[in-house]
């Protein structure tokens, strides 16, 4: 620091560092509930300090638990915490549904969309409202099992109990994407924390320079050995403008790169959608060595572009303004790592040049007015015809009308991905019967019923992956397993979690009908009984198993077992969690016999204790054996 | 409210306080599952736990108690743990803004209602056939079909009004089958104010009366006078776990 910083300077990055410090050390005493608390100061305003724990959760990526259950569901974030500071697997906390590397390693794992920005790396969110908008000073989360997945906390400009009707809001959100901001508080890539053990976790968050009662957490749990559980997230912040932020990014260095990471993270797209059309390009006598390269070289060199900075590069000059909009650099297209920016008028801009499109991801996009049926009905009347993949995860702008338009506009359509759509009305899902050609279905979390399932599967015979976790408005899954095994015939992998209601019956019709099924989820699948037989038949008829979970079926036993390790020796993953019926034998005997497997969960087995999991590991060491705990 | 531990503690009883209602809830653990190696209190103890939580959590509607029932029998089912037992339950709800009391009852626990030193409602025992009450219960899988489990709404449910200085007595079988009405009566009828003291006096010494007739020999408790009329020649008290929560509406105070 230069000495010759006048005076004013010199105490307000004394304030500041009092502030930043306060923030950091602020201690579990404080977390009562809305007390309030002078904070120190010298010859500056007083501002007084709100502490607040989450009214309400409004939306989320996935969780584990039941629907309507209040056991390892999203909706435990709210309020004060249950468990914290005890460390365990509880059921009053919030689970997502997915941890580790597993889901990326089995056969309905799907390819990466290239060109992600490398400091976007997020898999999950969960979006948390509170009472009072606050200036944020510090964010406490409370993570009480397998600590460390949060990757990224925003804040949003947006109150969710505002009074504006629906309609007003989306038309000032129309006219400008900047009436509702996220704003970073912090960001970081995964890092691996050491152990199961419950933690406050309170990162050094940024100021903003507008109240928020909106957070973000986004998370990574790609380098936990288990399902992270989080217990609560306290918000620390102020009711005034605190009056140095705008000097606290110049001196901090810190913040001078969150500030242009923001830059870049934000204006690309603005840039776009405000300069876009009123494109005036010097000219220039040459553009050096630009002009002797191929075409196809300067495409390839821009290939490795984010999509923001490709559209910065457009600005430059006429010749790489025509290689950017150049529909040859916009066959794969992910705008979810820009989910905060992406409107009706970014999807305008991008139609021109997206007209060969064939992998578009906009998941998690257009929420909260950013994105209408109209702009997304118009943008797929240009761009689907060739399109191949469409992911659409957490799209809440989504209705029939956009789903007849994805059916009509894209005839080449194979991987659809409308996981925890949950808006989306029951009668739009016949709609995809249309698209013969689906590879790829994802349904997890919506209210899909059963008529148009029926009538999905019965056309869709291509069909290879398919997804109905959660979906809780089939009536009769053993008529959709009959249908499945009667139609679809080429299925790889299906995700039954949490059917409520499949029996012996329709496992029977699968095993019969899906000969080539190399993975199977049917955890927390309670009318599944061992002793009809139902799982020994199912490994008899399935040698191709690579992924098999039978999560908290309490009658696996060790017949199972053993007609696994007999049968489906290509096994990699295998869930049994809570089952008091399966021994240690059995268990060595599926691990001589598999010699692929790599995750073996034995959570709550009653006669799987740690020591015969240190024995197993010890014989079997390439293999990863969960036993997770309560304390 | 009193509890008197006899052999090991398997009744569990919970008392929530809301600002527009007031609960409470008792549940009876079946002992036999000890022959089994289960703990009979884990069942009933996490019951009541889950219901307390869905209560506080507002995941209720105050006039329908079996439905707190039956959403906190499903959570159990949620649980990783695989919970084994089974237990009787018996949910008391007093509505402030309605001053109307709602009941769920399943099994042999139950509660008395008593104004003017008469017992103007109370519930009725629910039993498949001598001293085996309706409970609900997870069974492990090779015992299913042979574990007696009903179904939450099976429980009996009942509203009606209250009035000031009703007393409102909630216990386990263990009271009910060793103390017959009038002695519950005589004990209640001392109750002078509506002070915490007295009422914990009350339920104390009411609890400790039905443990000292549970274990007299030649006292023809309730317990076997019916047993006597379903041609069982016994006499004595039936010692067991008793649990009272003995509660008086009164004038809402800050």
């Amino acid at each position: 620091m230069s000495p010759v910083f006048p005076m004013l300077t010199v105490l307000s990055m004394f304030y500041y560092m009092c502030l930043r410090r306060r923030a950091r050390t602020a201690t579990r005493g404080e977390m009562n509930s809305r007390r309030a608390i002078e904070s120190n100061t010298r010859a500056l305003p007083i501002n007084v300090e709100i502490v607040q724990y989450a009214k309400e959760v409004l939306d989320f990526s996935s969780h584990y638990g039941s629907e309507n259950s209040m056991s390892y569901t999203m909706w435990n974030l709210a309020g004060i915490p249950n468990v914290y500071p005890s460390s365990g697997d509880f059921t009053q906390t919030a689970v997502f549904r997915t941890y580790g590397t597993w889901w990326d390693r089995c056969p309905s794992a799907r390819l990466p969309f290239t060109r992600t920005p490398p400091t976007f790396c997020s898999q999950d969110y969960v979006e948390l409202a509170y009472e009072e908008p606050v200036y944020p000073t510090a964010v406490h989360i409370l993570e009480t099992y397998h600590p460390g997945a949060v990757v990224r906390i925003l804040a949003c400009s947006a109150n969710p109990y505002s009074q504006n009707p629906p309609a007003e809001v989306r038309r000032l959100l129309q006219a400008s994407c900047s009436t509702v901001r996220w704003e970073i508080l912090w960001s970081e890539a995964p890092t691996k924390v050491n152990g199961p053990q419950a933690r406050q976790f309170t990162p050094c968050i940024k100021q903003i320079n507008f109240p928020t009662n909106l957070i973000r957490l986004e998370v990574n749990s790609s380098l936990l050995d288990y399902y992270t559980e989080l217990d609560a997230v306290v918000l620390h912040g102020v009711k005034e403008r605190p009056v140095l932020s705008l000097k606290a990014s110049m001196i901090d260095m810190n913040d001078i790169d969150e500030d242009e990471d923001e830059e870049k993270y934000g204006c690309g797209m603005d840039t776009l959608n405000k300069q876009f059309s009123v494109v005036t390009l010097r000219e220039w006598p040459t553009n050096g060595y630009f002009d002797k390269l191929p075409y196809e070289l300067i495409q390839l060199i821009l290939s490795h572009l984010t999509v923001p900075d490709l559209c910065r590069l457009a600005q430059t000059c006429k010749l790489l303004y025509q290689h950017c909009c150049d529909p040859l650099q916009y066959i794969h297209l992910s705008l979810q790592p820009y989910w905060a920016r992406i409107n009706d008028t970014s999807l305008e801009y991008l139609q021109s040049r997206c007209t060969l499109i064939q992998w578009l991801n906009l998941s998690w996009t257009g929420n909260r007015g950013a994105i209408s049926v109209s702009g997304f009905s118009r943008f797929l009347k240009v761009c689907g015809s060739e399109l191949v993949r469409l992911e659409l995860s957490c799209g809440h702008f989504l209705n029939e009308t956009c789903l007849e338009v994805i059916t009509e506009m894209c005839p080449n359509l194979q991987e659809l991905n409308l996981s925890s759509c949950d808006k989306i009305p029951p009668q739009a899902f016949n709609h995809i019967a249309k698209v013969g050609s689906l590879k790829r279905l994802i349904l997890y979390r919506t209210k899909v019923e059963q008529t148009a399932l029926l009538s999905i599967l019965n056309f869709c015979s291509e069909l290879q992956h398919l997804s109905l976790g959660s979906c809780v408005m089939i009536e009769d899954y053993d008529l959709i397993a009959s249908m499945m095994g009667a139609k679809c015939k080429k299925l790889r992998s299906l995700d039954l979690w949490r059917c409520k209601n499949i029996t012996e019956n329709g496992i029977a019709e699968l095993a019969s009908g899906c000969q080539l099924l190399e993975e199977l989820d049917l955890g927390w699948c309670p009318t599944l009984q061992s002793s009809t037989g139902c799982f020994t038949n199912l490994a008899r008829k399935l040698p191709n198993l690579q992924k098999l979970f039978l999560t908290a079926n309490r009658s696996v036993c060790d017949t199972d077992i053993e007609e696994l390790a007999a049968s489906c020796t290509r096994l990699r993953q295998l869930d049994i969690l809570g089952t008091r019926m399966v021994s240690p034998a059995s268990l060595r005997k599926l691990l001589e016999s598999c010699k692929d497997l790599s995750l073996l969960d034995v959570s709550f087995c009653s006669q799987i204790d740690n020591r015969v999991v240190l024995e197993l590991n010890a014989n079997f060491p390439n293999v990863f054996i969960k036993k997770s705990f309560t304390q | 409210m009193a509890k008197i531990k006899n052999l090991v503690l398997e009744t569990i009883s919970v008392h929530i306080t809301l600002i527009f209602c007031f609960l409470l809830g008792v549940a009876d653990g079946v002992g036999g599952w000890r022959d089994y190696g289960v703990d009979p209190s884990q069942f009933s103890g996490t019951l009541m736990r889950t219901c307390e939580r869905l209560v506080k959590e507002g995941r209720f509607v105050p006039s329908n108690p079996v439905g707190i029932l039956t959403a906190g029998y499903c959570e159990l089912l949620q649980n990783k743990v695989p919970l084994l037992g089974s237990s009787t339950a018996c949910i008391v709800v007093l509505d402030r803004t309605s001053h109307r009391l709602h009941t769920a009852n399943l099994g042999d626990s139950g509660f008395l209602v008593v104004r003017g030193g008469e017992v103007v409602h109370r519930s009725d025992e629910q039993q498949h056939y001598f001293n085996t009450p309706f409970q609900l219960s997870i069974a492990p899988p090779e015992a299913e079909g042979v574990v007696l489990s009903d179904s939450p709404d099976a429980a009996d449910s009942t509203s009606f009004d209250v009035q000031l200085g009703d007393i409102i007595l909630t216990a386990t079988d263990g009271l009910f089958d060793n103390m017959p009405d009038y002695m519950i009566l005589q004990e209640l009828k001392k109750l002078k104010n509506s002070n915490y003291e007295s009422i914990q006096q009350t339920a104390r010494s009411i609890a400790e009366q039905a443990h000292e007739l549970a274990y007299d020999p030649t006292y023809m408790s309730p317990f076997a006078q019916f047993a006597c009329d379903n041609g069982l020649n016994v006499r004595g008290g039936k010692p067991d776990d008793i649990t009272v929560l003995l509660s008086i509406v009164a004038e809402y105070t800050d």
